[in-house]
């Protein structure tokens, strides 16, 4: 098959969805006409029509709460929350229902629903807009959190997470859209929760990132090979549940490994993996656990300032230098 | 209470620092905000303030010693306190309990065989631990060195991780027999120094000379350099420079050439946004004020002090900020901030009698002029040879950042600036 964007990989897990499960439904702001202020749900509405691509008013808190519904009767809705940004509003029916339902019931209802939102930086979205906040959502019980950073990845691990029977948080990335990669060729492309993938081998250096900062750890380990040194970089995919094993393999080969994330590592991915790989790999690291996020501030709308809140190849590539130059390298 | 004074960061990428001199020796005391030290790091020497009214104790790091980061380089307490017997052993022995013995239900003998242990420690602070518990070592070291039966004691002070830490890398060369095992591809920091020969004197670098060591290497090795050269009739900018320097003689102003240049670049900066622009992390990042930095030779080295918006200043305030920054440059008095945030640099060697040269950029800036001497020529001028002052000029630019075009177009303006000088007024 040809390559398609990480938006078409969506596009078509959606509709294959749509097509094999008649529980199966979206919801969203301006999905049906318009397809999605992305594009993600384009043609969608013309083939399904308007009872299974559902238009909503401007009322995240609403629509999530009738998803939730909807889904504890065994529908499994698929809603698009425009930007992680605007799932704020919602968070009462996130953290407090879906998340909860399952234990609050006593195991007897569950919530089988996919809430897709993109979030991530740099277009000068400034504070508001520019978040990636799915670190938050991560430390929720209850709750699934994916960040795919392939187009393969996304399709397969939309549709697994659509046939999951508990509430998946799908964080996509808008400068992710235009990415272009294969799907597989055979089989059903299903990718689990809950699982990372090596996304390039490596002897030096583990450097682990989610979603868009895939990207970018991939472009730093190929500036780094010039210089002879070799980092395997692991793709998280899902951070709840959070793959430690596949990383602490990873670090016992490397010895050294550096976190990198589009959010604020206050509290976050490199925060949680530090915690924990100090604890399996106490014994293998030759240097304490790196971490590199956004700047904490709020992101400034200046370019130049954005530039410097965000956590560009440059800066993930010199905290990679400096970290191994502190073991010698 | 007494405690450890640390190296402190200061500067961004600063790693180690060296302590030019003790302004207050042990026994002296000082005030919060006195200068208690001058510390030379790889830019520049700075002031180390006392953060707190106190005393000096002891000095761990003498006068031209360096130090890491992070790492401890004096005692300081109170007045007539005695430093404690285990004060200036490595972290790991910071007299847990004996600063308040009172309250603390410890056996009184305790503390006390503690430091007979580490007494000979604060002597020897060369030797070896005699035991390894002191030892830093990266947990990946301790296990290797478990598993191929090194003692890990042999290393002591020998580590090259931070602050002395044997690191992986120790114990590999250790365990391959003391052989550098590093592939022949990896541009080793410490790669196997070349032997000197008889008579040779082999030096460490200073601070600052070990930062324009790096940051030039870099430079080379990663900005594509290419180079535009142009040769400037300086004739009528001479006889501009004399007419001022007469008006000014009774003031004690003086305006030199470089500093007609360097109005002549800001000027050319400002017109030419694409000549003033960084590549970094694949964008361009267009600089809205003109900061140049002007090279300084040293006795042994250089510095590059900053002139900030000199597109909004005229020539004399040019010579006025110059004289100053040159003259702390060569006494070592810069602040960190005047040294950094340059948008261009100007590198003057007119008064060296040389040719021709270009010059390294100095990232992240994208072009650097270099400036060879005004010699008087003869020249072609309207069918007639006639000698001109001529200055031969070479602008090395950063191809990410800037075109051929570019680099021409802002070199013709900085031309046509100098050659017709009235401008530079405008």
């Amino acid at each position: 098959m040809a390559d398609v964007t990480y938006r078409e990989a969506l596009r078509l897990a959606l509709d294959e969805e749509l097509g094999r499960d008649r529980d199966v439904f979206l919801m969203g702001e301006e999905i049906g006409r318009f397809e999605g202020s992305y594009k993600v749900t384009a043609g969608l509405w013309q083939k399904y029509g308007a009872t299974r691509v559902r238009e909503t008013p401007i009322s995240e808190e609403g629509f999530v709460g009738a998803g939730i519904g909807a889904a504890m009767m065994g529908l499994r809705p698929v809603i698009e929350i425009m930007t992680i940004n605007f799932i704020l509003v919602a968070m009462d029916q996130v953290i407090n229902h879906a998340a909860k339902i399952r234990y609050m019931f006593g195991g007897k209802v569950g919530v089988p629903l996919v809430i897709r939102a993109p979030g991530g930086a740099g277009a000068q979205l400034t504070a508001q807009h520019s978040q990636s906040l799915e670190a938050w959502f991560a430390g929720c019980p209850g709750l699934k959190v994916v960040a795919p950073a392939t187009p393969a990845d996304a399709y397969g691990m939309l549709k697994t997470a659509i046939r999951d029977d508990d509430p998946v948080l799908f964080c996509e990335n808008l400068v992710l859209y235009n990415l272009t990669g294969a799907l597989p060729e055979n089989g059903d492309g299903l990718v689990p929760l809950g699982r990372a993938a090596i996304a390039r081998e490596g002897t030096d250096l583990t450097l682990v990132a989610h979603s868009y900062t895939v990207q970018r750890a991939l472009r730093v380990a190929d500036r780094l090979s010039q210089d002879g040194i070799s980092v395997e970089v692991v793709d998280l995919r899902s951070l709840r549940p959070l793959d430690v094993d596949t990383v602490a393999e990873s670090v016992r080969k490397t010895n050294r490994v550096l976190v990198a994330e589009e959010g604020w590592s206050t509290y976050g991915v490199g925060a949680e993996l530090a915690a924990r790989l100090q604890r399996v790999c106490f014994d293998d690291l030759d240097a304490p656990v790196e971490r590199v996020g956004q700047a904490e501030v709020p992101m400034p709308y200046a370019k130049p300032l954005e530039l410097a809140a965000l956590p560009l190849e440059s800066k993930i590539e010199a905290a990679a230098r400096s970290l191994l130059a502190e073991c010698g390298l | 209470m007494s405690e450890e004074l640390t190296m402190p960061r200061l500067s961004d990428t600063m790693e180690q620092g060296t302590i030019g001199r003790w302004l207050k020796r042990e026994g002296e005391s000082f005030h919060e905000g006195d200068v208690i030290a001058e510390i030379e790091t790889d830019k520049a020497t700075m002031d180390f303030q006392a953060y707190e009214d106190g005393t000096m104790l002891r000095i761990l790091v003498g006068d031209g010693e360096s130090a890491a980061l992070g790492a401890p380089i004096a005692i300081i307490g109170a007045e007539g306190e005695e430093v404690p017997a285990d004060a200036p052993a490595a972290a790991s022995a910071n007299g847990d309990g004996r600063d308040n013995g009172a309250a603390d239900p410890a056996p009184a003998a305790e503390p006390e065989a503690e430091a007979k242990q580490q007494a000979p420690v604060a002597t020897a602070t060369e030797e070896a631990p005699s035991d390894g518990g002191g030892l830093r070592a990266s947990p990946i070291a301790r296990r290797m060195a478990d598993a191929g039966g090194l003692d890990l004691r042999t290393l002591a002070g020998k580590g090259t991780g931070p602050d002395g830490r044997i690191v992986k890398a120790d114990v590999e060369r250790a365990l391959a027999g003391g052989v550098k095992p590093a592939p022949a591809a990896r541009a080793a920091p410490q790669a196997a120094p070349p032997q000197p020969g008889e008579g040779d004197e082999v030096r460490e670098l200073t601070p600052m000379l070990r930062a324009v060591a790096r940051r030039m290497a870099e430079s080379k090795a990663t900005v594509p350099h290419f180079y535009v050269s142009s040769e400037i009739d300086m004739t009528r900018a001479l006889e501009l420079r004399a007419e001022l320097n007469g008006a000014l003689a009774d003031s004690g102003e003086k305006v030199g050439v470089n500093d007609l240049i360097v109005r002549a670049c800001a000027q050319a900066l400002v017109q030419h946004p694409q000549a003033h622009r960084s590549y970094v992390d694949g964008h361009h990042v267009y600089h809205s004020h003109v900061h140049v930095g002007i090279a300084v030779a040293l006795d042994d080295g250089l510095i590059v002090p900053v002139l900030r918006d000199a597109e909004t200043k005229g020539v004399r305030q040019l010579a006025a900020e110059t004289r100053d920054l040159v003259k702390r440059a060569r006494d070592g008095k810069l602040r960190q901030s005047e040294i950094e945030g340059g948008t261009f640099t100007v590198s003057n060697m007119g008064m060296f009698d040389v040719a021709a040269f270009s010059a390294i950029i100095n990232p992240p800036e994208s072009t650097i002029l270099a400036v060879s001497s005004t010699v008087e020529r003869a020249v072609v001028r309207d069918g007639a040879v006639v000698p001109r002052k001529i200055m031969s000029v070479t602008l090395s630019c950063d191809h990410r950042a800037c075109s051929g075009a570019d680099g021409a177009r802002l070199l013709q303006t900085v031309k046509r600036h100098l050659e017709a000088p009235t401008l530079l007024l405008a």
